[in-house]
């Protein structure tokens, strides 16, 4: 059996199947970036091998900054759950619902 | 398509509705009700968590694992950088030397307000002279 | 090697980077009671980056960089000098805000000023990479400024929603681009352009776009993916709800026209009637929901959704009927142009009247007319405007509107513009809801009592520029249609 970029693209669109799901699924605001982080993954293995495939380094170029701002993004989710905690001391998106209407 | 072709869609989507509304009210009509608040529970076997895990993480952690984060991926760009370096030659050198002086200035920052210092305490003590506390929080 | 960098056509973001360095810079070696320096500074700053732009309109000309990535064009520059106009006034909204908190205010310039210099990105790219950066830099600070006020629980939950969903909407956006570069080849918007009709049977392509769709639509808050709107504009500082409502929503919503227009046109079958659903759910959704609130600020967020809807109709309408984009394109950036002015005065007099009645709720504005009657008299001039009633600004917002969609003919399209004609109606309503209550309710005893507290002269100058601009485009609306013929010409880069 060969593994073709096909099966890297199938890969890819499991894993952000998974992270679409588990950001629906889960309650947790953590456990919703650590999904939202499959889902960029998944995006970069998708350009990786399609750039692969198509022997451009487009691809690569774009998984650089893909990358660079999925980390500043962290960066910043984990600032404000940082905040929240320290307000609230629960991390359960369903217990933020002070907002709404 | 023009949009009568997406007819079919429409259709389908009301069937779906349909589905899903039948469903549920059958449902509520044959089914015994009796929640109890394990049922409730996300998980309905095993051991119910009576709190939330009360251990804290001091936030110094997560303060140096973040700058660790953020100072370690401007390194993707010096590799790309660096994979031509000898083709870029000195126009290479300056870009990746302004990008590195810009990265300098977020070291200067980070470390005149304080983020650097793992004594929280003298931390606090910058940051009461430079803003406001909030007391209350 | 050297590249061919044209350093003129960089410039506004040039002046804006290195305005933002030195902001943060200053930040750090000025004594609190100095701080007000970083503001100065950012807004000569932002002021500088349109002297470039002013003077490549004149010159003219389009300046393509990077193989064609990088596009300065008219409709670009028209683009940047909606971005920094908007931009400026909200720096003068922000001054008395932040000031007053007293906390950090150097890195609430930084990060406003970077948010301003990713939209300058964002409205040159011709390529998804470039896109992207620009538009991940207008919305990445925002999830920060949004939680501005670290100690308030609202302000926390607004940021946290809005990044969560930020975050999601980025992701499925890439998602959509990294599909879109598999089956083209290239992230280039004309290359991608060109290899569109051979791939037009392909379902994945489809799929591509229709995830481009959702995450703009996400980023411009247009319904069904508004949710986290009206709770972050409440819970965000009023600066930084105004800033989202115009500066943020217009890179998401102007990102949207750039990639459909210059990459996607050849499969319009697909991104047409989804766009005519967004608008109209937009605007029927927006407005309904406006009805019911209390508070003005969300008032004021589900009326900007409507109004998002309003700026979808042209595009939507001439992609679904096959008639000429250009004249759909021109008519939306006036609405644009027009919707950024009236609505960031629409918040600046929300910041003034909420220092003047101590409230956000419409009820507790009652009488503020009696109270302060310049400012009773500015609260229905926008309210108005929004409302688009002649001779402000607003109604020749509506009328370019109408007035293309009748262009654009077909039976689809003039169902559009029935919709849009009622929520016009239903818009008036909600509007003229807060006027009734500034002018005709009568005042309670608390808000005769309350001391006159005066406001920021930096409020009162974005009262003055955005009331004169918006009175001056109602009666000389050429001024608007300088901005959208300009406007036509979206260069597709390529060299």
């Amino acid at each position: 059996m060969i593994v073709t970029a096909g099966w890297y693209m199938g890969l890819a669109a499991i894993l952000f199947a998974i992270g679409a799901l588990g950001i629906l699924i889960r309650r947790n605001a953590l456990v919703m970036f650590m999904c939202v982080e499959l889902m960029l993954n998944a995006v970069n293995l998708t350009l990786i091998s399609a750039g692969r495939e198509l022997g451009t380094l487009d691809g690569q170029v774009s998984v650089f900054f893909v990358l660079v701002v999925a980390a500043a993004e962290v960066v910043v989710g984990l600032a404000i759950l940082v905040s929240v905690f320290r307000n609230r001391a629960t991390a359960s998106v369903d217990e933020l619902a002070e907002l709404s209407g | 398509m023009a949009l009568v072709d997406y007819l079919p869609f429409v259709v389908m989507l009301v069937l779906a509705a349909g589905f899903v509304a039948v469903s549920l009210v059958a449902s509520r009509f044959a089914r015994p009700s009796n929640p109890t608040p394990e049922k409730l529970a996300p998980y309905e076997c095993g051991i119910t968590s009576e709190v939330e895990p009360t251990q804290r993480f001091p936030v110094k952690f997560y303060l140096v694992a973040m700058l660790f984060v953020i100072f370690d991926v401007e390194i993707v760009f010096l590799f790309a950088w660096a994979s031509i370096f000898n083709e870029l030659a000195w126009y290479g050198i300056a870009a990746a030397g302004i990008f590195t002086l810009f990265v300098l200035e977020t070291l200067v920052y980070v470390w005149k307000r304080g983020a650097l210092d793992w004594n929280v305490k003298t931390r606090s003590r910058y940051a009461r002279e430079h803003f406001r506390i909030e007391e209350a929080a | 090697m050297t590249f061919e960098i044209d350093y003129l056509a960089l410039a506004p973001e040039l002046v804006v980077a290195g305005t933002i360095i030195a902001a943060l810079l200053l930040d750090l070696f000025l004594t609190r009671s100095k701080k007000y320096w970083v503001a100065v500074l950012s807004v000569v700053g932002v002021a500088g980056g349109l002297v470039p732009i002013v003077y490549m309109l004149a010159e003219g000309g389009t300046r393509s960089m990077f193989d064609g990535s990088y596009v300065v064009d008219e409709f670009a520059l028209i683009l940047k000098i909606v971005f920094l106009v908007s931009g400026y006034l909200v720096l003068l909204m922000s001054v008395s805000y932040i000031e007053a908190d007293r906390y950090y205010q150097g890195e609430y310039y930084f990060l406003l000023l970077s948010s301003i210099l990713g939209s300058l990105v964002m409205s040159s790219s011709r390529d998804l990479i470039v896109l992207f950066i620009g538009l991940e830099l207008t919305t990445g600070p925002l999830f920060l400024l949004a939680g501005w006020r670290k100690g308030d629980a609202k302000s926390n939950e607004a940021s946290l929603k809005f990044f969560i969903l930020g975050v999601l909407s980025t992701a499925i956006l890439l998602y959509g681009m990294s599909l879109l570069f598999g089956l083209t080849g290239s992230v280039e918007f004309t290359a991608i352009a060109a290899a569109i009709p051979d791939l037009v049977s392909e379902p994945a392509l489809a799929l591509s776009v229709l995830f481009l769709i959702v995450g703009f639509a996400f980023k411009a808050s247009a319904v069904p993916f508004h949710f986290w709107a009206p709770d972050t504009y409440e819970g965000a500082p009023t600066p930084v709800a105004a800033y989202l409502s115009v500066n943020s929503k217009a890179a998401g919503f102007v990102a949207m026209l750039i990639v459909m227009y210059t990459a996607l046109p050849g499969i319009s079958e697909v991104w047409a009637p989804a766009l005519w659903v967004l608008a109209a759910l937009s605007m029927t959704v927006g407005n309904l929901s406006a009805l019911r609130q209390g508070n003005i600020v969300r008032l004021l967020a589900y009326s900007s959704i409507a109004q998002a809807g309003f700026m979808l109709v042209p595009f939507a309408a001439a992609a679904v009927a096959g008639s000429d984009l250009a004249q759909a394109f021109s008519a939306t950036v006036v609405y644009l142009v027009i919707y950024a002015l009236m609505n960031l005065g629409a918040f600046a007099v929300v910041i003034a009247g909420a220092r003047r009645t101590g409230s956000g709720d419409i009820d507790d504005w009652a009488g503020l007319g009696q109270k302060d009657p310049v400012l009773g008299l500015l609260t229905a001039l926008f309210f108005l405007s929004l409302a688009g009633i002649p001779p402000l600004a607003g109604w020749y917002a509506k009328f370019v509107m109408f007035a293309s969609v009748i262009e654009a003919g077909g039976i689809s399209t003039l169902v559009l513009a029935a919709i849009a004609a009622v929520n016009s109606v239903i818009a008036f309503y909600y509007y003229a809801r807060v006027i009734k209550a500034v002018w005709l309710d009568t005042p309670s005893e608390e808000l005769l009592a309350r001391p006159g507290r005066e406001y920021a002269g930096s409020i009162k100058l974005t009262l003055a520029i955005s009331m004169g601009l918006t009175i001056a485009i109602g009666i000389y609306p050429t001024f608007a249609t300088y901005f959208g013929e300009a406007s036509r010409v979206i260069a597709t880069g390529g060299g």
